[in-house]
């Protein structure tokens, strides 16, 4: 690899992050998609952090173990029936 | 009429919304606000109890601090568009609290964010191991990829704590800042940088 593809390298890893939560505007998406096309390391950068992404929000949206939600939902009833609610 | 649950925020602007929306009405007495409220207080304990602090048998006192503490306040809040950044600072106190009192109150408290440096010469929340018990470790391996919260693990502390308020619970990078009490620029650096590292340990679990 070229010192220059190195150095394009370095500066579009800065970049990825902002580039994959769409905090980059159109001209610095064309340089790293054009510098992606002809870098199959970067893009398989890229391409690996959209995927962990992917998975981690997958894993927010997992709803709570049912046996967690009962328990949860029965405390709630508990402190509702027991404390009236202070006024605003 | 649409509740405030049932809309599928596209970002963390809109699920701030949803949030604040909750927060009025609860503030209003509206018992079915309030119980949707409390149930994502305690869920949000849940997750930041074993994502997080990696502490699951501290997980059902933190949701009950949770609970008591969001109860109580709703009706005080003057900024409901603010009400994320408290809840999710509390549950953290509440985390670090159960710490301390694991620990026996020693001079030198344990918190999470003491005990781990991350590259970036800051303090991070300390590495933690929980003793899981196996009924734990059953529920969690049902609830969440082993994978992932395997990788999680080898995330230092601080960075872990980034990667899951963002991607996971879906903060906004402003939320993040405020809940980890360091700058956006920072935010944003960390969280290049734990993407990085859990990708890599991603593909070596």
């Amino acid at each position: 690899m070229s010192q220059d593809a190195n150095a394009d390298c370095t500066a579009m890893l800065t970049k990825i992050s902002a580039y994959l939560d769409g905090d980059l505007d159109a001209a610095g998406c064309q340089t790293i998609e054009r510098h992606c096309r002809n870098c199959p390391r970067c893009a398989a950068l890229v391409e690996g952090l959209r995927e962990t992404i992917g998975l981690c929000r997958e894993a927010g949206r997992t709803p709570l173990p049912e046996p967690v939600r009962q328990r949860a939902k029965a405390s709630i009833q508990r402190l509702l029936a027991s404390e009236k609610p202070s006024q605003p | 009429m649409t509740k405030p649950e049932d809309v599928n925020p596209s970002t963390e602007e809109d699920a701030g919304a949803v949030y604040a929306g909750l927060v009025r009405e609860a503030a209003t007495g509206d018992r079915d606000a309030m119980e949707r409220l409390l149930m994502r207080a305690q869920e949000v304990a849940y997750r930041f109890s074993l994502l997080v602090c990696g502490h699951p048998q501290d997980a059902e006192d933190v949701m009950q601090e949770a609970l008591l503490k969001t109860y109580r306040y709703v009706s005080r809040i003057k900024e409901p568009a603010a009400f994320r950044t408290w809840l999710y600072t509390t549950v953290q106190n509440a985390c670090r609290m159960k710490r301390r009192r694991h620990v026996g109150e020693p001079s030198h408290l344990t918190s999470i964010e003491q005990g781990a440096t991350s590259d970036d010469g800051e303090a991070g929340p300390v590495e933690v191991e929980g003793h899981t018990r196996p009924a734990d470790q059953l529920v969690m391996d049902a609830w969440l990829s082993g994978r992932l919260r395997q990788a999680l693990k080898t995330l230092p502390p601080s960075y872990r704590m980034i990667v899951v308020l963002r991607e996971m619970e879906g903060l906004s990078t402003r939320e993040v800042a405020g809940v980890a009490g360091i700058s956006e620029a920072n935010v944003k650096t960390r969280l290049h940088r734990a993407r990085v590292l859990l990708r890599q340990a991603l593909e070596g679990v």
